[in-house]
């Protein structure tokens, strides 16, 4: 009784801080700050900046404002401008046509920024204009570059595995490696859903592209070959086992910036605006991570997440039940909050949970983005929605509903992660060791 | 209650909370006045978050050298003691003192919706969510602080293997002792190199949430005063 008691309070003063819109680190330090009050007799204060503390000078933290520079960099250089020219050749010869290239363009760009805005801002500036002029219809354009931008959390580097792998102590290698096949099966299904739209309604295909040489080929796509190369360079030296995420961040920073300068683009103010955004998105993310180590900290000392999981465990759920229950509850959850303050919100009370269920906590992270993913592109709060919305002009309800069809396929790949766990979990099983730690 | 115990005959606890929230109650009182009189602070405030800020990106550089160097370090064999300390400090010191700069662009996230139903609702619900907001901040600061001075009294020092020139201790020490003092502090000073004490990567915490504080008391002066809301993001660009 006393732990429904607690949950009901916590879970209140949590929504009336978050609900009156104070900014969500600070609201999470109001509510542990008000748990710690009530139910213990530590002092609170002090207790707080020990954690937070520890937790902000940690090493493991580093791979964070270096991914956001190195997405950053390349955001503010003219990629997406090359994005299109250099993708449409390679993707004419797919039912489906030119529409692939927000998936293509997504999947690559996801995998040099870890956000999910950026990689929708950068593809869209180029490809909406242009799938527009070649008569697309408006949805089918709407709706997969909605759908396909949620890669950039999903592919590796990503800020929402960072942060859960920070939460709870796990290396952020292994879950980069555990995001590269799902990531891959995702963008597959979203092509999949191109080419048949492409044979179910034919009455909407655009004229098919002019022919193309092989070698105008190459010419076009000569800015995407560094770019692959940036890629493979960062994602490859981490699964050797030559560097660690931090250093494999810090390798994109420079790779980045060197791509930059030879495109022609790197000048005083493109690396001053690029350094200061990152500095600003950092402090962003790291507000929320001091709130939620101080949250998880005074949730700890009521004994809060022991009882919850003890209490799911006698309940003797089988993991698939308690994941089809966790599925919901995120999808619900992300209706309000955005990907990274859903994780760090409820980590404390999860972990121990899913620990005791015996779920893979490498496997878990993989499935909490795919479910987050989906809360980027749902009413009422889906950031993707609302960059969407200041880029086309369509209302939120008409977005969303393009959308639909992309939320259903992240629903279809819950389950091809449940059946095939080995996706998620066999590549960071077969890492080359190396320098030890995240 | 030790930690607000009575500072110039008031608790700490009245300087820290309560005073602030009468300046603010005066600015929705009184606009004009105490906007005129607030103008000269604002601009000085503006560009001290702002090199906050600049301070915090030096510091994200300082992280990707370290990084670099350590693995230059690696790859020709030679050792690099402390590194993941110092980038460790480095992380701290990028975090803290952007949180006020950031504030002020708009880049810290939270719930909006209600913000957006009505704009004489949504500007007294923002005039709440920062007076929250400021008082959290400033209990945050007050403990960074209290935290920062227990370091350096109980001769706290790094777990690691971080050095630190004996000069740096001593610069900062400065500003922390009476200037009669300072002949005597810098002939104690060797040249050697010794164990971080904790209080050092620790001042950009104290700095940055006290900034923090200041800049959510400060922008909801602003609210209040100009009736309009005064943090706009640029999020979406």
């Amino acid at each position: 009784m006393g732990e429904i008691y607690t949950t009901l309070i916590f879970v209140f003063v949590l929504f009336a801080l978050l609900g009156s819109s104070v900014w969500i680190g600070l609201a999470l330090m109001g509510v542990a700050w008000f748990g710690m009050e009530l139910f213990t007799t530590r002092p609170a204060g002090d207790a707080m900046i020990t954690t937070i503390w520890t937790g902000a000078s940690s090493w493991t933290l580093t791979a964070l404002p270096l991914f956001i520079w190195m997405g950053e960099i390349l955001y503010r250089t003219r990629l997406s401008q090359d994005m299109f020219r250099g993708l449409a050749p390679w993707m004419r010869w797919l039912p489906g046509g030119l529409l692939h290239t927000n998936i293509a363009g997504c999947t690559i760009f996801a995998a040099v920024s870890g956000s999910s805005a950026a990689t929708l801002t950068t593809v869209g500036k180029m490809s909406i204009p242009e799938l527009r002029k070649r008569g697309y219809p408006e949805y089918m354009i709407v709706g997969t570059l909605a759908g396909a931008a949620t890669l950039g959390l999903m592919i590796p580097p990503s800020l929402t595995l960072i942060v859960y792998g920070v939460s709870i102590n796990e290396s952020i290698t292994k879950l980069f490696m555990a995001g590269i096949f799902p990531g891959l099966v995702l963008a597959s299904l979203f092509m999949a859903y191109i080419m048949g739209w492409h044979f179910l309604a034919k009455d909407q295909r655009p004229e098919p592209e002019p022919a193309m040489s092989f070698g105008e080929m190459l010419s076009e796509s000569r800015f995407l070959i560094p770019v692959l190369m940036l890629v493979t360079v960062v994602i490859g030296s981490m699964y050797l086992g030559l560097a660690t995420a931090t250093e494999a961040a810090a390798v994109g920073v420079l790779g980045a910036l060197t791509l930059a300068l030879f495109q022609g683009s790197l000048d005083w103010l493109t690396f001053r605006e690029s350094l200061m955004g990152a500095t600003r998105t950092s402090a962003m993310i790291a507000l929320i991570l001091m709130g939620a180590s101080f949250l998880s900290l005074a949730m700890g000392f009521t004994g809060l997440p022991r009882a919850l999981a003890a209490w799911i465990d006698q309940m003797n759920l089988s993991p698939l039940v308690l994941i089809i229950a966790l599925t919901l509850f995120y999808v619900v959850l992300g209706m309000f909050l955005d990907g990274i303050s859903s994780v760090v919100l409820t980590m404390a009370i999860v972990e121990p949970m899913i620990r005791q269920a015996g779920i893979d906590v490498i496997w878990f992270g993989i499935f909490i983005v795919v479910v987050v993913e989906m809360a980027q592109v749902t009413p009422p709060i889906g950031f993707n929605l609302f960059v969407l919305q200041s880029m086309t002009r369509h209302e939120i309800s008409y977005i969303a509903k393009t959308a639909i069809p992309m939320v259903g396929l992240m629903l279809l790949m819950v389950v091809i992660l449940v059946a095939w766990p080995e996706l998620a979990t066999w590549l960071p099983n077969n890492l080359r060791s190396g320098p030890s730690g995240g | 209650m030790r930690d607000w115990q009575p500072f110039l005959g008031l608790p700490l606890w009245a300087w820290l909370f309560v005073l602030p929230t009468i300046l603010a109650l005066a600015c929705l009182v009184a606009p004009e006045p105490l906007g005129r009189a607030l103008q000269p602070l604002q601009r000085l405030l503006d560009r001290v978050y702002l090199f906050s800020g600049v301070m915090a990106s030096v510091f994200m550089v300082t992280i990707l050298l370290l990084i670099v160097a350590q693995m230059v370090a690696r790859w020709s064999s030679l050792t690099f003691p402390g590194s993941t300390e110092y980038a460790g400090y480095a992380m701290a010191a990028t975090s803290f003192l952007a949180l006020a700069h950031a504030l002020t662009r708009g880049a810290h996230i939270r719930v909006s919706i209600f913000l957006n139903m009505g704009h004489r609702f949504g500007l007294w619900l923002d005039g709440f969510a920062m007076w929250i907001a400021a008082i959290t901040a400033t209990y945050f600061a007050r403990f960074a602080i209290k935290t920062n001075i227990m370091s350096e009294v109980l001769n706290d020092r790094t777990q690691g293997q971080d050095f630190t020139p004996e000069w740096l201790l001593s610069f900062f020490a400065m500003f922390a002792t009476a200037p009669a003092e300072w002949g005597k502090l810098w002939a104690e000073t060797g040249s050697d190199w010794v164990y971080t004490p904790v209080w050092l990567p620790q001042l950009p915490m104290s700095i940055g949430t006290v900034l923090l504080a200041l800049a959510l008391w400060d922008y909801l002066c602003r609210l209040l005063i100009t009736r309009r809301a005064s943090i706009t993001s640029e999020a979406v660009e």
